[in-house]
């Protein structure tokens, strides 16, 4: 096998979507919940990411994180630091943040303006 | 069952008299990054996470009706993987796949033009054998089945006496194997074409997860690979057309 790795073959040229400038709301239910999660150290922040994957093809990565390697933009919402990956930005602008309390099911739910259908469980979309 | 002419290429001593064909659509893909797996797992049937170096492992990406859009082999190769396919449907796979890397670590060149495919068949795989392949020099050759091996070579340094690729679809109508652009097409869905051995029943969700565990939960798949007799089968249901057997895929 060739593998052509002295560079004999050109890289796929990937898709890379416009990068947008989010403008995202998180609920007042969300904002509670967070508050509890955060407590008084503001200096982590809300990852709100997208990998692929899922019934549906992307799914929503939600992360408190001290920092990321990935290339995001810095929003202040609410009071709270978020972090929205550029990469992924086309398909998060818009959102909101919300949370929903259930026996099953229950926890954070993006609701998503972008997203054509998900499924049944939320955590995917296309 | 014909009996097959004896043949072909040497490539290691234990295969010189099996049969090969050259794969003409086949495409290849080297796929490098430290989330490459996670990635294919997360948009494909068969779980691949766990694929180790020196490990092959066939999985199929599906769309979101659960049709195929190719069945691929990954070969963990130590630093990368790289994915052999169905050169028609390449291109439709990479933009099913690129749009979904986002800013995950993945990068993927098109390695087709630097080697050729070959299909050795009508072999004996131990089935311990079964999922792993080696190398010699510019030739790998890898396990798929029990009864097939795929072969990868540099351009030019592929097997020669190489068997007409109608005696593999005689084989194929005869042990019922299904093939990539006669019943592995994107007008089915894996198990249609007898692929189930490729649908991982535990692994997470993907796209078309749902319509084939609602399949599989239910035993209604709807169509099946079956063997025919070409006279008496419908002919828009024959997918490989033999002189008297076909490979047909008919409602059950």
């Amino acid at each position: 096998m060739d593998c052509g790795t002295c560079d004999s073959a050109d890289p796929v040229q990937m898709v890379k979507p416009e990068v947008i400038d989010v403008n995202l709301t998180i609920s007042e239910m969300a904002k509670n919940m967070l508050a509890d999660a955060f407590g008084d150290d503001r200096s982590h922040a809300l990852l709100v990411g997208v990998l692929s994957g899922g019934c549906s093809g992307y799914m929503y990565d939600l992360q408190i994180v001290e920092s990321t390697d990935q290339d995001c933009q810095e929003l202040s919402v609410d009071g709270f630091r978020v972090l929205v990956p550029k990469a992924s930005s086309h398909l998060l602008d818009g959102i909101e943040i919300d949370y929903v309390e259930k026996l099953m099911g229950g926890g954070f739910k993006i609701n998503n303006p972008n997203a054509d259908s998900s499924c049944g469980c939320g955590e995917s979309f296309s | 069952m014909p009996i097959l002419p004896a043949v072909v290429g040497s490539l290691f001593p234990e295969v010189a008299s099996l049969p090969i064909a050259a794969l003409l659509d086949a495409s290849l893909t080297l796929w490098r990054g430290k989330d490459v797996l996670q990635f294919i797992d997360g948009l494909s049937t068969n779980k691949v996470t766990e694929l180790k170096s020196g490990q092959l492992i066939r999985t199929i990406f599906t769309d979101s009706n659960a049709k195929i859009i190719d069945c691929v082999t990954l070969f963990h190769m130590g630093e990368f993987v790289v994915t052999a396919g169905h050169l028609p449907f390449l291109e439709k796979l990479l933009k099913h796949t690129s749009r979904r890397i986002l800013g995950q670590d993945v990068s993927i060149t098109d390695i087709t033009q630097l080697n050729e495919l070959f299909i050795e068949f009508d072999c004996t795989n131990d089935s311990a054998d079964i999922g792993s392949f080696s190398s010699e020099g510019e030739i790998t050759r890898g396990n798929i089945s029990g009864n097939m091996s795929l072969i990868v070579s540099s351009k030019g340094n592929g097997p020669s006496n190489l068997e007409n690729f109608e005696i593999f679809n005689l084989w194929r109508i005869n042990n019922k194997v299904p093939w990539h652009g006669y019943e592995i097409t994107n007008s089915f869905h894996p198990f249609a074409c007898g692929l189930e051995e490729l649908v991982h029943q535990q692994k997470g969700c993907y796209i078309g997860q749902e319509i084939l565990a609602r399949m599989h939960s239910r035993g209604k798949q709807g169509k099946i690979l079956s063997q025919v007799d070409t006279l008496t089968c419908k002919p828009s249901s024959i997918t490989t057309m033999g002189e008297t057997q076909s490979l047909a895929i008919i409602r059950c």
